[in-house]
């Protein structure tokens, strides 16, 4: 790890303040990513804004048909909520599957999505359920927010407030998780929100993204029979150590019939 | 006392430190000055040195020494030595061995190899240096499969060694074996791989290394499993008298062979302390732990096993070539040749084997001992045969074991690979296993699985493998005014609850107090000798020594009694703790015998106050066979070639058990690597440029606590080894060789109905989805 200074802001602004007055400046979260890079020397922020402290980025409310999730929330305080697993519980064992317990202890949503893995969970919900992420200065819906590989919609120093979430009819989340990482070798999630089915893949291509022809498909009988005669092109799918891109595609029908069957 | 007996699941004393993070680990220890060094590795799997500037490196902030090959060609260091018993070739000749020197001089032959040793006020310091250091490469075309390495036109990984070849080997009878081919009605064949595979100890390697001036004297704080022999390594490197080396190995966090042996850095350490006059920390990264802590297995073999119409084993014919990766290290030429042969053939009976091997060099880090050192090679090897040849050839697979295990009237038996078989009962412990299976509802169990979609598998495995290691061990007690004693051991546990079985022993033997017991390991000035750490020894040969040295105390214990009680000392017996005249019926107890023995006036003529304190040393004659039986039953999701390991069941044959609790806990921790190497573990180095692919562990898989299965286990106790005085057979390795071929066979039972009969470990998912397709497709 190289030097760096540590600040730990209590609020949005003071946070702000010090991203702009660094040369090289890093928010960090929960961690997760961005120490471990650090510790491999991959990475070398003149200054590490710890925004843990924020008491606004923090907590999980449900209001009408809205589930509102702070941007600092835990994985392991979503997976552990009673408001989510009520209302969406898909995305509450989503949380409860995101790598291992240490991770889930201080993995945050908004740490997640604003890294956006390919092999993440979170964009696929997030993309599924038609969320929006909330940053300090607007709104930005979850299709428009994952742009490319650890690339997203954020403004250089725009920070996620919280992401908020419609309240689905059914939805579910499959995952084949990778065996050493715990990522998503290929994840699914399915989604019925008013008339619109979502489906989301993600671990599968260099970014999440939306299977419209299983989208389709499921807008007229929304059933894994369905999608049986889908067929998925490995083209563009990820090919590395853990799953070449012909058995990704593979996964993404397995996993796309047992996430519609779970959703029921 | 009977709490603390042989047999007792004493509770692990050292769990309390452990679990509440007082453990004194390598990097939980400072010392005042102290300095600390990172390794720069080599970053390429084969090149030429054409340029090494430290000066820029040398100038920076903190930075008090760097260390290179060119110190080591200055000060004529010795290259580190290679101590495998396997060491000629079929000729006769001795194995080609290179120079394998602490640090790399002008060629790096592996990535990992270390290039330089970056000494600083801090690590950060020491990381800032490290990547200043310049480095020139030439780089040269690398090979890191042994097949591969052998093949004509293969480069050179050492300018004189032809063909990487380091060296050939057999053992059994050749002419009889191809006799019993000729002559067999079937021959089955299968080639497969043993995958290479790393131990990942949870504590990395790391050191700490000192030198004082005034008596010039070297200290050595070390994760190691066998400070003794280490010892010698690294004073020989430095051309120093050994006992001018004071090697420690504080708590040590696993090893599984991984900490066996004299490894580059301790020296390198030792050398950087002098020349600066301060202590020098070093402890690897866990990157580093993947590229250069040895790695084990990686074996190419190909078995032919020979039977006649009935299914009764002819003979067995066995062909590998093993990776012995950039160098000889401590024993890794051992590995594929006598590591694996001896057990061939496991507990089947066979009138005939011979078994071959080639160990050749390639660009990868050295192999040396990963739990089970061969065995585990061999026990697959055969499990394996045996299941493909049911398969082939329509034969029930617990039927045709069943009737070519061993018979127990045919022991003791000297197999034809020299292996002496003294005692077990094999039928007798398979059919336990089977009992233990419930294999009546297992038909039930099948069909709740297919309603879920999912095939369920079943195969049972009896193994045969064999301890190892050094063969000598020191105990020694001590004991004090106050009642208390000590016990130092030269065999020692990097985890596995020595702490707390050998002082059973004693206390058990000598009706002790269990708790007045402290436990001295890992230091080469408690105990003039030791064997550490390897070869599921330290029960057999350490635990003999203890119980050796308890009867030594009990000797002179009662010539004291005698003198105290004033009978004979022929007439004294001890039961739990108290010396009686069998003929008086008086008695005095083993703590005032203890008391007395520091009380001249109470001692009687020719003894001296503290004349109970024993050292010894036992002697191992004959390395002891453990075995057993594994079962399992597997699920497995055809739609994406996921295993889930369901239950196990094993019976072990591990001769006396000290403590089941123990024991439990060794079989279960082998199954976990046995399980990780079946269906996950592999390194993988990239084909072209040799560059190791899963330097991580975001790209190693583990199996963690969700992977295991369910296990029942049980030991079968009814036949002690004469081998030793405890009557063990030895523990730690035995899981490794149960569980890869019971879990790998249970899948490919599970498969039967798509036609798979083989798929090579590890068994990801993808190749067992693959592995379907394309039976389908066929």
């Amino acid at each position: 790890m190289y030097e760096f200074e540590y600040h730990q802001p209590k609020s949005l602004e003071e946070a702000a303040k010090l991203f702009a007055d660094a040369d090289d400046p890093q928010y960090m979260a929960g961690g997760q990513t961005i120490i471990p890079v650090m510790k491999q020397r991959l990475a070398m922020p003149s200054d590490i804004i710890d925004i843990g402290a924020i008491a606004e980025l923090k907590g999980i409310t449900v209001e009408g048909d809205t589930l509102t999730i702070g941007a600092m929330t835990r994985h392991s305080e979503v997976a552990g909520s009673a408001e989510v697993r009520k209302s969406i519980p898909a995305l509450s064992s989503l949380a409860d599957h995101i790598g291992d317990p240490a991770v889930r202890n201080r993995g945050t949503l908004g740490g997640s999505i604003a890294n956006n893995d390919p092999a993440a969970d979170y964009p696929a919900a997030l993309v599924a359920l038609g969320a929006t992420v909330h940053t300090a200065t607007r709104e930005i819906a979850a299709e428009d927010f994952f742009t490319a590989m650890f690339e997203t919609a954020l403004e250089e120093g725009e920070m996620i407030v919280k992401v908020t979430f419609p309240i689905p009819q059914r939805a579910a989340y499959e995952k084949f998780p990778n065996p050493a990482s715990r990522y998503a070798t290929a994840g699914v999630f399915v989604a019925r929100t008013g008339d619109a089915v979502h489906v989301a893949v993600t671990g599968a291509a260099p970014c999440v993204y939306r299977a419209k022809d299983f989208e389709q498909a499921l807008d007229n009988d929304f059933s894994p029979t369905a999608l049986e005669e889908i067929t998925i092109s490995a083209d563009g799918l990820n090919s590395d150590l853990h799953a070449s891109a012909e058995y990704r595609a593979n996964l993404i029908g397995v996993l796309a019939r047992r996430a519609v069957a779970k959703a029921g | 006392m009977e709490k603390y007996g042989i047999g007792q699941p004493v509770r692990r004393k050292e769990d309390v430190r452990f679990l509440t993070g007082k453990g004194t680990y390598i990097d939980d220890i400072s010392h005042d000055n102290l300095a600390h060094a990172v390794v720069l590795r080599s970053l390429h799997a084969h090149a030429k040195i054409l340029k090494l500037d430290t000066s820029e490196a040398e100038n920076m902030p903190g930075v008090l020494a760097i260390v290179t090959g060119k110190d080591w060609v200055r000060e004529d260091f010795q290259p580190m030595p290679t101590k495998s018993a396997v060491n000629k070739k079929i000729d006769g000749t001795p194995l080609n061995q290179p120079p394998r020197h602490a640090i790399a001089i002008d060629r790096v032959r592996y990535v990992g190899e270390p290039v330089a040793l970056i000494v600083a006020e801090t690590v950060s310091q020491a990381q800032d240096a490290a990547e200043v250091v310049e480095v020139d490469y030439e780089e040269l075309d690398a090979v890191t499969d042994q097949v591969k390495a052998l093949e004509p036109g293969a480069p050179q990984i050492w300018d004189d060694i032809e063909g990487n070849f380091c060296l050939d080997f057999e053992l059994g009878d050749k002419q009889g074996t191809d006799k019993a081919f000729e002559a067999a009605d079937n021959v089955v064949t299968l080639e497969l791989r043993n995958q290479c595979v790393t131990a990942v100890p949870i504590e990395p390697r790391g050191a700490i290394a000192g030198y004082d001036k005034g008596t010039g004297k070297y200290f050595l704080q070390n994760a190691t499993q066998n400070v003794h022999a280490n010892r010698g390594t690294f004073a020989d490197v430095l051309k120093i008298p050994h006992e001018d080396l004071h090697h420690m190995a504080p708590d040590v966090g696993g090893g599984f062979g991984a900490k066996n042996s004299g490894y580059p850095e301790p020296s390198l350490l030792l050398y950087a302390a002098k020349k600066i006059g301060r202590p020098v920390k070093w402890i690897a990264e866990r990157n580093e732990s993947f590229a250069a802590d040895t790695h084990g297995r990686d074996q190419a073999s190909t078995i032919e096993l020979a039977l006649d119409k009935d299914g009764m084993f002819l003979g067995l014919r066995t062909k590998t070539v093993g990776n012995i990766g950039a160098y000889c290290w401590t024993v890794g030429p051992f590995t594929p040749t006598g590591g694996s042969a001896r057990t061939q053939g496991g507990a089947y009976y066979f009138p005939a084997m011979y078994y071959s091997a080639i160990a050749a060099f390639t660009n990868t880090m050295p192999l040396d001992p990963y739990r089970g050192a061969g065995r585990p090679e061999g026990s697959f090897q055969i499990e394996r045969i045996v299941e493909l040849a049911a398969r082939k050839l329509g034969f029930d697979p617990v039927e045709l074991r069943r009737k070519n295990l061993m018979p127990a009237d045919s022991l003791p038996r000297k197999t034809p690979m020299g292996l002496d078989v003294d005692s077990g009962n094999f039928p007798e412990v398979l059919e336990r296993t089977l009992k233990m299976s419930d294999r009546d509802g297992f038909a039930k169990r099948v069909a709740e699985s297919a309603k879920k979609g999912l095939r369920r598998g079943f195969a049972i495995a009896p193994y045969l493998e064999c301890t190892g290691g050094s063969p000598k061990e020191f105990a020694g007690v001590k004991f004090a005014a106050d009642g208390t004693l000590t016990l130092r051991v030269g065999s020692m546990s990097t985890g596995m609850g020595q702490e707390t079985s050998m002082p059973q022993i004693l206390a058990a033997k000598l009706g002790i107090d269990f708790e007045k017991i402290s436990y001295v390991q890992g230091n080469t000035d408690a105990t003039p000798l030791g064997g550490g750490h390897g070869g599921s020894r330290n029960m057999e040969v350490g635990g003999s020594a203890v119980l050796q040295a308890a009867n030594e105390v009990i000797v002179k214990a009662k010539q004291i009694a005698a003198h105290l009680l004033n009978s004979n000392t022929d007439d004294m017996k001890l039961s739990e703790g108290m010396f009686t005249d069998v003929k008086t019926g008086q008695s005095v107890s083993m703590e005032d015998v203890v008391a007395a023995s520091f009380e001249q006036s109470r001692l009687p003529d020719g003894m001296e106050a503290g004349a109970l304190d024993t050292d010894t040393i036992y002697e191992r004659e004959i390395i002891s066979c453990p075995n057993g039986c594994h079962s399992a039953e597997v699920e497995v999701d055809p739609e994406t070639g996921a295993i889930h390991v369901e239950r196990m069941w094993v019976v072990d044959d591990f001769g006396t058990i000290i403590n089941p609790m123990l024991a439990d806990g060794q079989v279960m921790g082998g199954i976990a690597q046995g399980l990780g190497q079946a269906l996950m573990e592999e390194i993988i180095y990239d084909e072209d440029s040799g560059q190791l692919v899963t330097g991580s562990l975001m790209d190693y898989a583990l199996p963690r606590a969700d992977s295991m299965p369910k296990m029942k286990m049980a030991f079968y106790e009814d036949a002690p080894t004469a081998k030793n005085p405890l009557g063990v057979k030895g523990s730690g390795e035995a899981g490794c060789c149960g569980a890869p071929p019971a879990i790998v066979n249970a899948v490919l039972d599970a498969l039967k109905q798509d036609g798979v009969l083989h798929i090579e470990m590890p068994l990801t998912s993808e190749k067992v989805w693959r592995a379907i397709s394309e039976a389908k497709g066929s």
